[in-house]
């Protein structure tokens, strides 16, 4: 094809070029949108029989509300669910002491944590938190031990689950006869569950 | 189909009409003369910008049939104008066109070669077209173009002869098995009484002169055509029919004609020419005589043509594409819509439901889960007590052991490994994060017990067996799973060193210390 011949198909081959470029482009605008409309019809419809099976199970969601929910409330006193109450445990640990008559604990509590043992425990869309607690203390005996932990326990502070507890002899200091006689260091998590996500129904 | 302009050339007159929706226009006629010449570019000036079809009707044509060796591509074209060029040297009006192969062992191919052997007879009228713009489709012969009236009309005859009045004379053209061999033009005086007799005579001789150039013999039968448009050869098929009783007339007459061939009847009574240019408006024929520069300006004419035509093909399926595509975001967005409006309903039903709830500070699943969770830590928590009640009870049955340390666990990694770590030097902070678990590692409650044999006296045999003994009463509860001594007083290993004096007191015999750990069995 010579250059005449080329200068005679200018005009059709650049309204070609021109026709190409446009329906090449309308096309892909379109095609994006329809890709951007089917996703958006996905999500609806997930949506919709999301909200169709809530619909369905509202009578056992019902069931589910009056059979949970005084447990849940009274472990939401006990500070179990929601936010860490240290100023309870602070205080349970006060009072623990008392009643098991020791001669003061020394405690030293960590960072919060994530539960290293959630999965074991299947929580659905809660989180579960621990903070470690370390205690030292002295016991009269060895016995002081499981009262101090068994106080605790019952002062509804919160959960703890108990990781290692190590006591050691101490060097006898003469005839006096209430002394410690061990020396006590325990290691304990305290948790705490939270309804994690937007979903939560206030 | 498209339009176009169609033109006949003749010694004597030029006919032109345009070709419009697939129908031929009337003809205007031009006289082959200067003064027509100027008129015919007039003509041109004001008519549409058109491509043009020429047909010529002359004397001076040439027909040969040649039968060449069988050859492909570049070899026959190169073959083909080596012929054209040394049968037609002083024409460039000429073609070729294969008609099948000979029946004989060779199979060579048959070419009937055709050329307009005056090329002056049409160069002002073509300089005209040229000058107009109008891009030259082709140049035809008017037999080439009569070939395509026997195929109209399904004239299947094996020898037939197609004889015509036109302006320049009686046009007689011969068909073999539906394929043009030889055509010629008799100038004859069509205004004398003895017309249809004349007529007669010349169809007589044709037959001889076929008989002459060996194209049919005089035993064949041959079949003649008589086209007369004007309806004034009536009794020439008679005066045919009396002379040669082997030959088969039939007259196309007028009306006969426009019903065949749909042409209306001023615009065949407006040229002599007007049925041909008919013919070749419906489809022009293979054998093409322009050359390649007098065609230049259709092929790009086609060529600007088909470009169009593609864009138009492409706009046209882009549009389809488009429409296809907004259908379906349409319709997706109905659905969308209606999904959304369900979904309304559903959580307003949800909601109604929902009002007979009691008042709830999260969902009832996180509820569930909650209680659930607490259940479990309080099913799977620990505390030293069984641990401390195990080692009480074996030290009842052991008074000469006495505990210095007691640590307790519950944790996944083995307490010798964990005391190994404790022992190294290290600079974590106090609280370290948690040891990773293990996938599917359960916790063990496991102690380490320091202690030591008391009162020991140097008797390392005495104070090991009251280690073993403590060891074997720890493994003998129930819920032990594992006891392992970790250290004795003395190590008789035999791959260490052992030293020490036979001499000393018993006041200096040092302390009977061990090690021991405890593991529990794992929880069910």
């Amino acid at each position: 094809m010579n250059a005449a011949e080329l200068k005679a198909l200018q005009a059709p081959l650049v309204i070609l070029i021109i026709v190409l470029g446009l329906a090449a482009g309308l096309i892909y605008e379109l095609d994006q949108m329809l890709t951007g409309s089917k996703r958006e019809l996905g999500q609806q419809q997930a949506q919709m029989r999301e909200a169709r099976t809530r619909l369905q199970k509202s009578g056992e969601e019902k069931e589910l509300i009056v059979r949970y929910l005084p447990n849940y409330q009274y472990l939401q006193r006990v500070g179990f669910v929601g936010d860490e109450q240290r100023l309870n445990w602070l205080e349970g640990l006060r009072l623990s002491n008392q009643e098991a008559q020791l001669f003061g604990v020394q405690y030293q509590i960590g960072s919060q944590q994530p539960y290293p043992y959630a999965a074991e425990l299947n929580p659905g869309q809660l989180t579960i938190h621990q903070s470690i607690m370390k205690l030292s203390f002295q016991l009269l005996h060895e016995g002081d031990l499981m009262s101090f932990l068994t106080a605790l326990g019952k002062q509804g502070a919160g959960f703890f689950a108990v990781n290692e507890c190590k006591l050691n002899r101490l060097a006898a200091a003469g005839s006096i006869r209430y002394q410690p006689n061990l020396a006590a260091e325990c290691d304990i998590a305290w948790i705490t569950l939270r309804p994690a996500g937007p979903g939560d129904r206030k | 189909m498209a339009d176009k302009l169609l033109v006949s050339i003749s010694a004597l007159q030029v006919s032109v009409a345009s070709w419009r929706g697939g129908r031929l226009g009337a003809c205007t006629v031009f006289e082959n003369s200067e003064p027509g010449l100027e008129s015919f570019k007039g003509h041109l000036e004001r008519g549409p910008n058109l491509p043009a079809y020429v047909m010529v009707d002359a004397v001076e044509e040439d027909y040969r049939f040649e039968s060449l060796p069988h050859s492909f591509g570049s070899d026959r074209t190169e073959m083909i104008t080596r012929k054209l060029k040394q049968h037609y040297r002083s024409t460039p009006y000429c073609s070729a066109r294969m008609q099948g192969r000979d029946p004989g062992k060779r199979r060579d191919d048959r070419y009937l070669f055709c050329a307009l052997t005056n090329p002056e007879l049409i160069s002002g009228w073509l300089q005209a077209i040229v000058q107009r713009e109008l891009a030259v489709a082709g140049i035809y012969l008017l037999p080439t173009v009569s070939a395509m009236l026997v195929e109209k009309l399904k004239l299947k005859q094996t020898n037939l002869l197609v004889v015509s009045i036109h302006g320049a004379g009686l046009r007689l053209s011969f068909f073999r098995e539906q394929q043009l061999r030889i055509s010629r033009l008799a100038r004859i005086d069509g205004s004398a009484g003895e017309a249809i007799k004349n007529y007669a005579e010349e169809i007589s001789n044709t037959r001889l002169y076929l008989h002459a150039l060996r194209v049919m013999t005089l035993d064949e039968h041959l079949s003649v055509l008589i086209v007369d448009r004007a309806d004034t050869l009536g009794g020439l098929e008679q005066a045919i029919g009396r002379d040669n009783p082997n030959i088969e007339c039939r007259r196309l007459g007028k009306n006969e004609i426009i019903s065949s061939l749909d042409i209306t009847a001023p615009v065949l009574d407006s040229s002599s020419d007007a049925l041909y240019l008919h013919v070749l408006g419906l489809r022009a024929p293979a054998n093409n005589l322009a050359p390649a520069n007098v065609t230049l300006g259709f092929r790009q004419h086609l060529l600007r043509r088909a470009t169009y035509a593609a864009s138009a093909v492409i706009a046209l399926t882009a549009l389809a594409w488009c429409a296809a595509l907004l259908y379906q975001i349409f319709d997706s967005r109905a659905a969308t819509e209606s999904a959304r409006r369900q979904t309304g309903e559903l959580q307003a039903r949800y909601q109604e439901a929902t009002r007979q709830f009691p008042a709830a500070p999260t969902t009832a699943e996180n509820l569930r889960h909650a209680v659930d969770v607490s259940q479990r830590i309080g099913a799977t928590t620990r505390t030293p007590e069984i641990m401390m009640g195990v080692v009480g009870h074996a030290l009842e049955s052991n008074p000469a052991v006495v505990l210095k340390t007691f640590d307790w666990r519950y944790d996944t990694t083995e307490f010798a490994a964990a005391r190994e770590a404790a022992a190294a030097p290290t600079t974590a902070p106090v609280f370290a994060p948690p040891p990773v678990t293990q996938a599917g590692a359960k916790r063990k409650e496991s102690a380490l017990i320091e202690g030591e044999v008391r009162p020991f006296r140097g008797d390392y045999r005495a104070a090991i067996d009251s280690i073993n003994k403590f060891a074997d009463a720890l493994s003998q509860q129930p819920n032990v799973g594992e006891v392992k001594v970790a250290k004795l007083p003395l190590n008789i290993s035999p791959g260490l060193t052992l030293s020490g004096s036979t001499t000393d007191t018993r006041d200096q015999a040092g302390k009977a210390e061990f090690v021991i750990v405890v593991q529990m069995k794992p929880p069910a």
